[in-house]
């Protein structure tokens, strides 16, 4: 088993030893960061740090050194992005450093999506995302957007205000086989019920798993709908993801 | 505070709001929605609907003017969004029908830095903001004697979020605090305006939303940006002024209670015991009857517990945590001052 002191980055051991409480969790991201090169853990460490500029100069510098875009995704970006999602589970950090975070993962993925597109590797899952019909507010599918390309999904975004029709034709356009509603207000709640039945009507439904999600959203609420899932949160958004696709692929 | 004593002489709701507010002697424990409780029900009932009661001063006048006629609250608050202010201050609105909110087109800004920021000469002017003063004086006209008129004026912080974006704003409050005091600055001065004129209108009280939320900001965010702020409001509007801050707020109210504010209404994700052991009869509490999982989709009983529980807790006004959902029933909303009235009797009788 990995050991914390096999992390040669000070800050990551850190942040390790202050933020994480979970035993699996702990063993999990210690185990990520202790088989990672120090390269990969300084850029995990200055995504951490909401640092776009640092990550965006390592992110260039271990290209040049050679190093795989897959690896500098994987053992930098994702598992930087990683304890990211915890802290912010936990209440240990906020949306606005959330939004520093994911504004320095973008600024390593500009240089590493070019290439693994190319080189044909295949993202974790894809997924589309919007807020619902009459609803404006997109914070919340935002954060859930930013987890989930933080985790390696490829993720189409419908913005907000997103009409039935524009979910079916966006699973449709992308063949996506995963997709997630987003609603703040008690009043366009219901238009994921009515999304859903549209997916029905187009005889569409079996080919797309559904999740939920919103502050006045419960599970009870998407358990009435029909939907596949519910995250309370943008964290919880990625392992419904990860487990509405493994159960896919399980489920012949 | 002394709630249901004997010793209280009987009070109209205004009297017992305006006491409530000051944290004085109170015949009961007042119902209060500092927010909305427009439902399409009620614009039904009163011909009064969506967007249409959200423009016209007449109209919105009638459908407020429901919290106390219909449903027996001892407030009446015409001000059903948070959109008039930000949209006389130049932001486009989705205006939507009777079953839903208008909202601020949110990805569309109108200000990106300090400088941008102008307060529109005809702000008070404004169809929107003048609907909501015009609205005021018929309303005080009308039931002043009774209830408590409330007004309402957004917070700088809300402001920021509608005017720039809730992201760039949320961004820039990290990557530059110099800048982002600036701007909230610079729109407190909307703040101020608009709720100064209410005064004038004849409000009894002023609802002030910042949504500095634990959803999505700390606390110490709260004392770094807004605290200075909210006690510069509580000085320069001479009325009583409730703050209104959805979502967790436990790690700010020990802040909130430092702004010289009449009152905090607080949301359900808040314990109320918990809640009024931190303000320590500093501030009134107004809430906190859950909205999406009590009075938009459960029965009067659970409505029943959570009034109870706010009651027992000592919280001074109770009603809704925030804007009622539109199709919240008629009959769970009339549960909250029944559960008051039955709760005040037990205690008289002891």
């Amino acid at each position: 088993m990995a050991n914390i002191a096999d992390i040669r980055n000070e800050f990551l051991r850190d942040e390790i030893e202050e933020f994480l409480e979970r035993p699996e969790e702990i063993e999990r991201t210690v185990g990520v960061f202790a088989q990672a090169r120090p390269a990969m853990q300084d850029i995990a460490a200055a995504l951490i740090e909401g640092e776009n500029d640092t990550v965006d100069r390592l992110t260039r510098a271990a290209l040049d050194d050679g190093i795989e875009a897959l690896e500098i995704m994987d053992d930098g970006l994702i598992a930087g992005m990683g304890v990211v999602g915890i802290k912010f589970r936990e209440n240990f950090i906020f949306v606005p450093e959330v939004l520093a975070c994911a504004r320095a993962m973008k600024a390593g993925m500009v240089h590493i999506e070019p290439i693994l597109s190319a080189s044909g590797v295949e993202p974790l899952g894809k997924v589309i995302m919007g807020t619902v019909k009459g609803d404006l507010h997109d914070i919340g599918k935002n954060l859930c957007i930013m987890m989930l390309r933080g985790a390696g999904f490829v993720v189409i975004d419908l913005g907000v205000d997103t009409s039935a029709d524009d979910f079916i034709d966006a699973i449709e356009e992308h063949e996506a086989s995963l997709m997630g509603m987003s609603a703040l207000l008690t009043t366009t709640m219901p238009n994921m019920g009515k999304t859903i039945e549209a997916f029905i009507d187009a005889d569409l439904r079996d080919d797309v798993k559904i999740m939920v999600g919103g502050a006045p959203v419960t599970q009870e609420f998407a358990d009435d709908m029909g939907a596949d899932g519910y995250g309370k949160d943008a964290l919880a958004c990625v392992e419904l993801a990860k487990n509405l696709l493994s159960a896919e692929v399980e489920v012949p | 505070m002394d709630t249901g004593s004997q010793s209280v002489p009987s009070m109209s709701g205004r009297e017992r709001v305006m006491a409530a507010l000051r944290r004085e002697p109170v015949d009961r424990t007042p119902v209060c929605s500092p927010t909305s409780v427009a439902t399409v029900e009620l614009m039904d009932l009163v011909d009064a609907p969506f967007p249409e009661a959200n423009q016209q001063p007449e109209l919105m006048a009638r459908l407020a003017a429901t919290a106390y006629t219909e449903l027996g609250f001892d407030t009446i608050m015409p001000v059903f969004t948070i959109i008039q202010d930000s949209s006389a201050l130049g932001c486009k609105i989705q205006w939507e029908q009777k079953d839903n909110w208008p909202t601020v087109k949110m990805r569309e800004p109108i200000w990106e830095t300090p400088d941008d920021i102008r307060i529109p000469p005809d702000f008070l002017t404004h169809r929107d903001t003048r609907c909501v003063l015009e609205a005021i004086k018929i309303l005080k006209k009308e039931y002043g004697n009774e209830v408590a008129v409330i007004g309402k004026t957004m917070g700088p912080w809300s402001l920021a979020y509608h005017c720039m974006g809730v992201e760039p704003f949320l961004l820039m409050s990290l990557d530059d605090p110099g800048k982002t005091k600036l701007c909230l600055d610079r729109m407190k001065e909307a703040t101020i305006q608009f709720g100064i004129a209410q005064v004038e209108a004849g409000a009894d009280a002023i609802t002030l939303p910042d949504h500095a939320t634990g959803d999505l900001v700390s606390g110490e965010y709260y004392r770094r940006y807004l605290r200075d702020l909210h006690i510069e409001f509580a000085e320069k509007i001479r009325i009583p002024i409730i703050l209104h801050i959805c979502g967790k707020t436990m790690d700010r109210m020990e802040y909130i209670a430092q702004t010289g504010m009449a009152a905090f209404h607080f949301d359900s994700k808040n314990e109320p015991q918990e809640s009024v052991d931190i303000m320590k009869n500093r501030i009134s509490l107004v809430g906190n009857v859950n909205n999406p999982e009590t009075l938009f989709s459960k029965g009067t009983e659970e409505v029943r517990q959570e009034v109870l529980k706010n009651l027992d807790a000592g919280v001074q006004m109770v009603g809704p945590e925030c804007a009622i959902p539109l199709q919240t029933s008629i009959e769970n909303l009339k549960e909250i001052p029944l559960t008051v009235r039955d709760w005040t009797r037990e205690q008289v009788a002891g």
